[in-house]
């Protein structure tokens, strides 16, 4: 690894000032667990790595204010993993964080890095989505609150300004009781990278909100407002068609090594009809608000 | 700031205050300028955990945490758990399990199970699985190891 | 009086400093002034080299040299275990994906790594092969100038590095007669060891000589290429080997070895380089294999011929991949008696990294061919498939192929506890299916081993092992013998190894041979002691010699038993001394051979798969996975199930998930841990059975045969079996992903 600046700022806006003297040359260190790869192999070459963790204000305990739960820019995925918060207002979420690489990577790796780095296959950002995450965000020109969907460009590519440092997560609680579920698709068991990531969440009005990711340049959001996805009667014939219309945003790349684009859209479905059931069974069962 | 940095950390007990390259990880730090080569190197990215060591009570794979992040943090790795000069419960379980074939993932095998026991000492298989997934064993010990750690959790806890 | 220990699963030696971190591996070693190389290498798989400037990379503070072709004695050095053919760094062109054309050293590795990237490389693509149809395709780019290739040698013009015709009797008259013919080609994928210890070396010039320590199987040979390269005495070369951290075949033959040695030369100081695991990845790798079987039945599932067309894809230079060529190939009719036989069997270079010894040697590749081939004999014909095998298997002391080795074991007890263990013939639920299967490898077909053993004046040991303690425990073993035989306790017994100027020559560590020619070697070395206390005690005692008996650590005199302990004591108490004692075993070549030499004894396994498949996904649970292999006798039964447990799993991970992906420009794409998968503790079977056959009838210490290898020949066809049990496709390529096997269900037959 080559020689850069290490800095370790202990307030946000004197992070937010080392941002703005370095521009493009500073990078954000949170959990590292990309960053440091990046370094090593040369494909990241910074002046200077800014590390948020000692910055007492970005990494406060989970907790509900407000008719939110708000996640902070150096919360790690085993904290979301298993926060009571999250497993009771948001358990698709719990699920994604737990899917994510070992033990040791999880101790580390924060869920704002996880959509900073905008990875199609990003596994917490389908559950984001369909929870209404909103992304905060602080510069020199003040504070934003940036619905997730809108943050998303594509691979590597974030609708974040130069100078712009996220600063949290907030999560709004359900308002209906909801039922939700995540789910993807890897080569092995242990810890690997989807080839489809996948989160469905159904409400009591009969909404289903859908997102899905790793089969296009970012995770994408749909929400069925007919009622039909989201109702235990509603015969498969019925629902086909919806899903196929909400699935027809996938466009996997032939280049992948992970899996080829047929069976990922095969598999779309099918994970998406099982994620659907699981989550109208929780619902069903009260498994969350 | 700097390219160096002053680092005040707890490695097995001892207090260590040294300047490192900040642009050394914690593996390097451990291996190459405080010689505890019991933690190994492998693929580097974080996928085969044979850099595991424990950092304030938690499993991290060291190739992927600089050094300068370990300011202020009890580092412990697989020099750290003998217990008065002899092998704790768990590596006298791994002995005698035959968990440990070529060695080189055992360190860390034998971290992620330590973190493990210290936050649940009553694991089933399907926990021990879970927490030791980010070790990457070829001789593929893994039943054997599985077998050391629950054989270890009897033995320790009440 | 000590407890007898062979058998018994005792703690492994070496084992305390592996669960403490004290075990040093070769990454571990720190010399006085050392220095760090790297290689220069390029993100091509076939190039011609145009220009190499290092200026940028010299004038860095700190880089000590920037070595290439052009700095080694000229013609540049080729080396190889049987060809020499790999040039030591690349000589104007490059061959594979990662093949170093220049060497790096620094005072540190980072100022190593930044002069890699300022060494400027001119180069020109040239199209390259990477696949065996590629390769044999008319017309196709040769991989290898035919002037590397031996002298007279009619396939120089060709990728065929080899062929061989093996067989016997007459497959078109046995074709005439057969009432089942099928015929099926194979794919068997390329998969790479992935030792978690990657591959490491450190040279320094040692006086007139040189002196190395590197992760290595084989240093006697590693040391035999370097004494040829650098026209030293073998005296002169000092090879260290460390404890390898996994071997799997990988780390035999040497590749990176002889550039660092020219390094360590240059600068005249201690050189170590550490292949990153993507490096080792293009250092080693598996033979992948594209493989024709024609199998003829009588109705009644009597096998009465195979024929076999076998392409083997080996890499750009040949190592070690024709032997692997001969030996997985030789036994491709396998472990069953078969009256006509016709194998064609060649090794195909490409532009791939070098295919070398991997565990089960090439009978993976074919084992996978033959007992899907045979799968389908008996779904057509309406046989039980484990009554079919049992039908044709070899019966003990059945000369099943002739001039070979007869067959060592009750290979039918094996297949039959096999499939008492997966509940063969019990039903299953829909999406459920079994499989069963067998592989039969020889063991060393030549080798020899010495081994010495000192018993010192306190009644404590030392033994000088030349093999490799890689994970197979092989110095708990010896030291068991020692034990036994000696009457030392365990903990009084030091095993040496690792030093070819110290300990006596060992030809290899492989083909799960050490057990059996060095267990006797060291069998021997017990008995020579045992023989010398016996002629002393004689004298100590005033007995005559043939009323004495020494064994088992126990001097027998007509009167009472005196311990080895207590007669070494006495008689070397007045000057010290101690007593040597040395034995040998060797297996020689066999004249007339077809592959030089008879099996020392085969590695006798079968495998048993019951696996649910998830039917939207193609997803596999393995539910239970058997594995019964024919040890003879299991001198240390715990290491044998750590052998066997993981032979079965490395199979699961080649059968499941692993393979190399090459690009257009033949380029592997999936280099390192991220996305080369092997299995985690979360993808294991949620049943593992591995046991073992003892009949004590092997030709090693107590009977024993070698394992090691056994439980991963035939796991790619127990699962595949076990799949289309299950789904009713057969499925012919591997590894057997989700994606495939939903593919194979959606397509059907």
């Amino acid at each position: 690894m080559q020689a850069f600046q290490y800095a370790r700022p202990e307030s946000v806006a004197e992070a937010l000032a080392i941002l703005a003297a370095h521009g493009p040359g500073a990078r954000i260190l949170a959990g590292g667990t990309d960053l440091v790869i990046g370094m090593r192999n040369g494909e990241i070459r910074p002046t200077v790595v800014i590390d948020l963790k000692r910055i007492a204000e970005l990494s406060a305990a989970l907790q509900v204010e407000d008719g939110h739960l708000r996640l902070g820019a150096t919360t790690v995925m085993r904290q979301v993993e298993r926060s009571p918060e999250v497993l009771r207002y948001f358990p698709a979420l719990a699920e994604a964080a737990g899917w994510v690489g070992s033990v040791q990577i999880r101790n580390r790796a924060t869920i704002v890095g996880n959509i900073c780095n905008a990875s199609p296959a990003a596994d917490t950002a389908p559950p984001l989505l369909v929870y209404g995450a909103v992304v905060l965000t602080a510069s020199p020109s003040g504070e934003r609150r940036l619905p997730i969907d809108d943050l998303f460009v594509r691979s590597g590519v974030t609708t974040l300004q130069p100078g712009e440092l996220v600063t949290g997560i907030d999560l709004p609680l359900p308002v209906k009781p909801m039922g939700s579920a995540y789910t993807r698709l890897t080569r092995r068991r242990g810890t690997d990278l989807a080839s489809i990531t996948l989160c469905v969440g159904v409400d009591e009005a009969g909404v289903t909100r859908l997102s899905y990711g790793s089969v296009g340049p970012r995770p994408v959001l749909v929400v069925d407002e007919t009622g039909t996805l989201a109702d235990p009667q509603a015969p498969d014939a019925a629902k086909a068609p919806i899903l196929e219309e909400m699935l027809a945003g996938a466009s996997p790349s032939p280049r992948s090594m992970r899996a080829g684009p047929e069976y990922r859209l095969a598999m779309l479905r099918v994970l998406g009809r099982r994620a659907l059931q699981t989550a109208i069974e929780r619902l069903a069962k009260g498994m969350a608000r | 700031m700097s390219d160096r940095f002053p680092l005040d950390l707890t490695v097995n007990g001892q207090r260590y205050q040294v300047e490192v390259p900040v642009y050394h990880t914690l593996l390097d730090f451990l291996r190459d300028d405080l010689g505890l080569t019991g933690t190994k190197e492998c693929c580097v990215v974080g996928e085969c955990g044979a850099c595991t060591v424990i950092v304030d009570g938690r499993t991290v794979n060291s190739c992927l945490m600089l050094a300068v992040e370990a300011d202020g943090c009890e580092v412990i790795t697989v020099e750290g758990l003998a217990v008065d000069g002899k092998p704790n419960a768990l590596q006298r379980a791994f002995l005698e399990h035959g968990s440990a074939q070529c060695g080189f993932c055992i360190p860390g095998q034998l971290m992620s199970a330590q973190a493990l026991l210290m936050e649940n000492p009553h694991p089933k298989a399907e926990d021990v699985h879970e927490a030791l997934a980010g070790n990457l064993c070829r001789c593929a010990g893994y039943e054997q190891i599985t077998e050391a750690v629950l054989a270890a959790a009897e033995e320790v806890a009440p | 009086m000590n407890a007898k220990v062979v058998g018994a699963s005792v703690a492994r030696v070496g084992g305390e400093a592996r669960v403490t971190g004290a075990q040093e591996y070769t990454a571990d070693l720190k010399l006085f002034d050392m220095t760090h190389a790297k290689l220069v290498t390029l993100d091509i798989a076939r190039a011609r080299l145009i220009s190499i400037d290092k200026t940028a990379a010299e004038a860095l503070p700190g880089v000590l040299t920037v070595m290439t072709a052009e700095d080694l004695p000229q013609p540049v050095p080729r080396f190889g275990p049987h060809v020499d053919d790999r040039p030591v760094l690349a000589v104007g062109q490059v061959n594979y994906h990662g093949e170093p054309v220049a060497i790096v050293v620094a005072e540190t590795p980072e100022v190593a790594e930044e002069a890699v990237r300022r060494v400027k490389v001119e180069y020109e693509e040239l199209p390259a092969v990477v696949t065996v149809d590629a390769a044999l395709a008319p017309g196709a780019i040769l991989v290898q100038d035919p002037s590397l290739r031996r002298a007279g040698d009619p396939l120089a013009d060709t990728n065929k590095f080899s062929e061989y015709h093996f067989g016997w009797g007459n497959v078109e008259a046995a074709a005439s007669e057969a009432d089942l013919i099928v015929e099926n080609t194979y794919e068997y994928p390329m998969v790479t060891q992935f030792a978690i210890e990657p591959h490491a070396c450190v040279a320094a010039p040692d006086g007139d000589g040189l002196v190395m320590w590197t992760t290595i199987q084989h240093p006697y040979q590693l040391q035999r290429i370097l004494a040829k390269i650098f026209k030293l005495p073998l005296a002169k070369v000092r090879v260290y080997s460390p404890d390898p951290g996994g071997g799997f075949g990988g780390k035999q033959w040497p590749h990176v070895q002889p550039a660092v040695a020219f390094a360590a030369l240059r600068t005249g100081r201690p050189v170590r380089l550490v292949l990153t695991l993507e490096e080792s990845f293009q250092a080693v790798r598996r033979t992948s294999a594209k493989v024709r079987y024609r199998t003829g039945f009588r109705s009644d599932g009597t096998l009465l011929f195979e024929d076999v067309d076998s392409s083997f894809l080996v890499g750009a230079y040949a190592d070690i991949a024709d032997r692997v060529v001969t030996k997985g190939n030789w036994l491709a009719a396998g472990p069953y008696r078969v009256p006509t036989v016709r194998i064609i069997a060649r090794g195909v270079l490409s532009n791939t990294p070098a295919a070398t010894a991997m565990r089960g040697f090439g009978i993976p590749e074919t084992a996978w061919a033959r007992e899907m081939n045979l799968d389908e004999g008996a779904l057509a014909l309406g046989i039980d498939r484990v009554e079919i095998r049992l039908r044709n298997l070899a019966r003990y002391g059945e000369e099943f192929v002739p001039g070979e080795t007869p067959a060592d074991g009750r290979w039918e007890q094996t297949v039959r506890r096999a499939a008492e263990l997966i509940d063969w013939g019990e039903p299953l639920p829909a999406g459920r299916g079994r499989g069963l299967a067998v592989g039969c490898k020889s063991g060393p077909t030549t080798g020899i081993s010495y081994a010495t053993v000192r018993l010192l004046a306190d009644g404590s040991a030392i033994l000088l092992c030349g093999v490799s303690d890689m994970g197979q425990g092989a110095r708990t073993v010896f030291a068991q013998i020692v034990s036994d035989e000696l009457g030392v306790p365990m903990e009084r017994i030091e095993v040496v190894s690792g030093d070819t100027a110290v300990v006596p020559f060992t030809q290899q560590t492989s083909a799960s041979r050490s057990t059996v020619l060095f267990g006797n070697a060291t069998l021997g070395a017990c008995r020579d002691i045992q023989a010398q206390l016996r002629t002393v005690a004689a004298t100590l005692y005033g007995v005559d010699e043939s009323q004495i008996a020494a064994e088992g650590g126990v001097v027998r005199l007509p009167d009472r038993e005196v311990s080895f302990a207590e007669v070494a004591k006495a008689a070397l108490s007045s000057l010290g001394g101690e007593f040597i004692g040395n034995g040998m075993d060797r297996k020689d070549a066999t004249p007339g051979h077809p592959i030089k030499g008879s099996a020392y004894f085969f590695e006798l396994n079968c495998t048993a798969i019951e696996v649910a498949v998830d039917p939207g996904t193609g997803e596999l649970t393995i539910l239970r996975h058997v594995s019964v292999s024919d040890t003879g006798k299991s001198l240390n039964p715990m290491q044998v199930r750590g052998q066997d447990d993981g032979g079965a799993i490395m199979g699961l991970g080649h059968a499941m998930m692993e393979h190399y992906i090459f690009d257009e420009h033949g380029r592997v794409r999936n280099l390192g841990a991220i996305d080369y998968r092997i299995p985690t503790s979360k993808d294991l079977p949620l049943e593992l059975i591995t046991e073992q056959i003892e009949n004590g009838d092997g030709p090693g210490p107590y009977g024993a045969k070698g394992v090691s290898e056994g439980t991963i020949l035939c796991v790619a066809p127990a699962l595949g079996a076990a799949v289309r049990d299950a789904i009713g496709v057969a499925i012919r390529d591997l590894p057997l992903t989700p994606e495939r096997v939903w593919r194979a269900m959606r397509d059907g037959k």
